[in-house]
């Protein structure tokens, strides 16, 4: 059984700024969303609505065919769904392993036992080739590694759909195309779902199948990467017409 | 598990139990003017691992912490005084009093954070005193006094056994699941919440054990008193105390409580008969210089500077 998690018709409003407006996006398991927009478009509040961070001021959160919007973010993880910060948050005073054993404790993969949950933060630290930094403190990790251990944490967590912010953004071109292969390689190892908040084309519209694009709050199109980057709202909105020269 | 392996495991743990044991065997014979001042340390002690479940394990400051002692000291003036029960049944009911309150308090005052948590736990205090003052069952303002005889060793075993059950609760929580979840807490809720951690029932739980600690102790501490006043039962000078004793000996730690409370108590007991309320400018130098230059207090410094008990102490 895949599972699916859908915001529907969502409005959020900030006292008198309308960060959302009538938006309804779907991300199946095993399906790589992109979600590509304007600075300050709602691209960070879409995704905390969908997390249970934010409560929506209108419209619905749909996971599995069961309302979750009201729920509280840690039982939205419970479900199999988990967030990253744009910004990532290690704990700083725990080691990079630690770090991953939380994840594994209180997810949704409902270990109990710490030694358990150690031995499975190590696989996915293999998984995401953090291994060799385990014993490190988090404090002591560049803004790149702590990005792939923010990433890793919430594998770690046994999520089924991923709510990615930025994993991509700050990165050389080398290390964004090791980013994209790790990425890819990870996501075909565990096949979860993930909707991919990015201002990167190249990382977006390589590993997206489908991509929805909002612009102050508003959905204005979606379709798989070559559609969106030939739709002249789009082009007038946000990619301009580089972008849209290089996409065809 | 043969007997090695845990003691490797947990020297600390074991180190605080050979403590307790050896004070335990030579009870009955210390002197009875060692043993009063061992029953005020072990008090301080067990003050220190109660403010140490909240404060030093999830880093929410409770300025109010007092509330759970003197509640819990009426909860046990009462009980004693107005139904004839045992002391020691009214020790159980100033725990009782401070788990409930603690639970009450927690429930609200827990959705704050920072400086605003201090506030709201400070105002509980205040507001309980005030409650208390008026209260005519609970002696009017005038507070309860009891004849009760002199029992020094039973006023040793209580607190003894009270500060075994915490410092064992301390070790549970510190490892394993729970534990691995306070960290994240107090290193970042929100980060702890977006990877599934229930934070606010994680929290409700270790404070609700400290209000059950503090209900305890001040009970105990009014016991050794034999009578119960509003005024020094909800002295706010206590709150600082035990947060001093665990800034001195390591937030979160297993063994800073009890060498915080050694570092308070000493001063404590030496100004009382020399120039009372001169100890707190020592305690305040001391938690002043810990909080700028070691804030991981004495087992965060004897880590950090002496390799070797790395691995040993926690």
């Amino acid at each position: 059984m895949t599972i699916t998690i859908a915001a529907v018709e969502v409005h959020k409003r900030f006292g008198g700024v309308l960060a959302l407006r009538d938006v309804s996006i779907s991300v199946a398991e095993g399906q790589v969303v992109g979600l590509i927009g304007p600075n300050g478009s709602g691209k960070s509040t879409l995704l905390n609505v969908m997390a249970g961070v934010e409560r929506p001021t209108a419209g619905r959160v749909v996971l599995d065919g069961k309302r979750v919007d009201g729920l509280p973010a840690h039982r939205i993880v419970e479900r199999g769904v988990a967030k990253t910060h744009q910004i990532p948050r290690p704990f700083l005073g725990m080691t990079t392993e630690d770090n991953v054993t939380v994840a594994a404790l209180y997810g949704s993969w409902k270990v109990r036992d710490a030694g358990a949950a150690r031995e499975q933060a190590r696989k996915v630290l293999n998984l995401i080739g953090l291994d060799g930094q385990a014993d490190a403190l988090a404090a002591s990790l560049t803004v790149q590694t702590r990005k792939r251990l923010e990433f890793g944490r919430a594998i770690a967590t046994g999520a089924r759909i991923l709510l990615l912010d930025e994993i991509f953004a700050g990165l050389s071109p080398d290390e964004l195309r090791e980013a994209i292969r790790l990425f890819t390689h990870v996501q075909e190892e565990i096949g979860f779902g993930a909707l991919v908040v990015e201002h990167v084309m190249p990382a977006v519209l390589t590993i997206s199948e489908h991509v929805v694009v909002i612009e102050e709050g508003r959905k204005i199109a979606a379709g798989t990467p070559s559609e969106v980057v030939r739709d002249p709202n789009v082009i007038e909105a946000y990619l301009g017409t580089e972008a849209a020269r290089a996409a065809t | 598990m043969n007997f090695g392996r845990l003691l490797r495991s947990a020297p600390t743990l074991w180190g605080l139990a050979g403590f307790l044991v050896v004070l335990a065997v030579w009870g009955p014979w210390i002197p009875t003017f060692v043993l009063t001042l061992l029953i005020n340390l072990l008090l301080f002690a067990s003050l220190a691992y109660s403010m140490n479940f909240i404060a030093g394990l999830t880093g929410y400051v409770s300025f109010g912490h007092v509330v759970f002692m003197g509640t819990g000291a009426y909860a046990w003036g009462y009980v004693v005084g107005t139904f004839g029960w045992h002391p020691l049944a009214g020790i159980v009911a100033g725990a009782a009093v401070g788990l409930v309150l603690a639970l009450g308090i927690g429930s609200v005052a827990l959705r704050f954070r920072g400086v605003y948590f201090a506030i709201a736990t400070l105002v509980t205090a205040l507001a309980a005193r005030n409650i208390i003052l008026v209260i005519p069952a609970l002696g009017d303002g005038q507070g309860i006094i009891l004849n009760l005889g002199f029992e020094p060793l039973t006023w040793f075993y209580t607190i003894w056994v009270i500060l075994g059950i915490q410092v064992g609760l301390t070790y549970w929580v510190t490892h394993g699941r729970i534990g691995y979840g306070l960290r994240a807490i107090k290193s970042d809720e929100d980060a702890a919440k977006a990877l599934g951690v229930d934070a606010a029932r994680l929290k409700l739980f270790v404070f609700a054990f400290s209000g059950l600690f503090a209900g305890a102790a001040g009970a105990l501490n009014v016991w050794t008193l034999s009578g119960v006043f509003p005024e020094p039962a909800f002295d706010l000078l206590f709150s600082l105390q035990m947060l001093a004793m665990v800034i001195i000996g390591g937030m979160g730690t297993l063994l800073g409580p009890l060498l915080g409370a050694v570092a308070v108590y000493l001063p404590h007991n030496y100004f009382l008969t020399v120039a009372v309320g001169a100890e707190f400018i020592v305690i305040g130098i001391l938690v002043t210089f810990f909080a700028l230059v070691v804030p991981q207090g004495i087992v965060g410094a004897l880590r950090r500077y002496v390799p070797t008990l790395r691995g040993i102490i926690e």
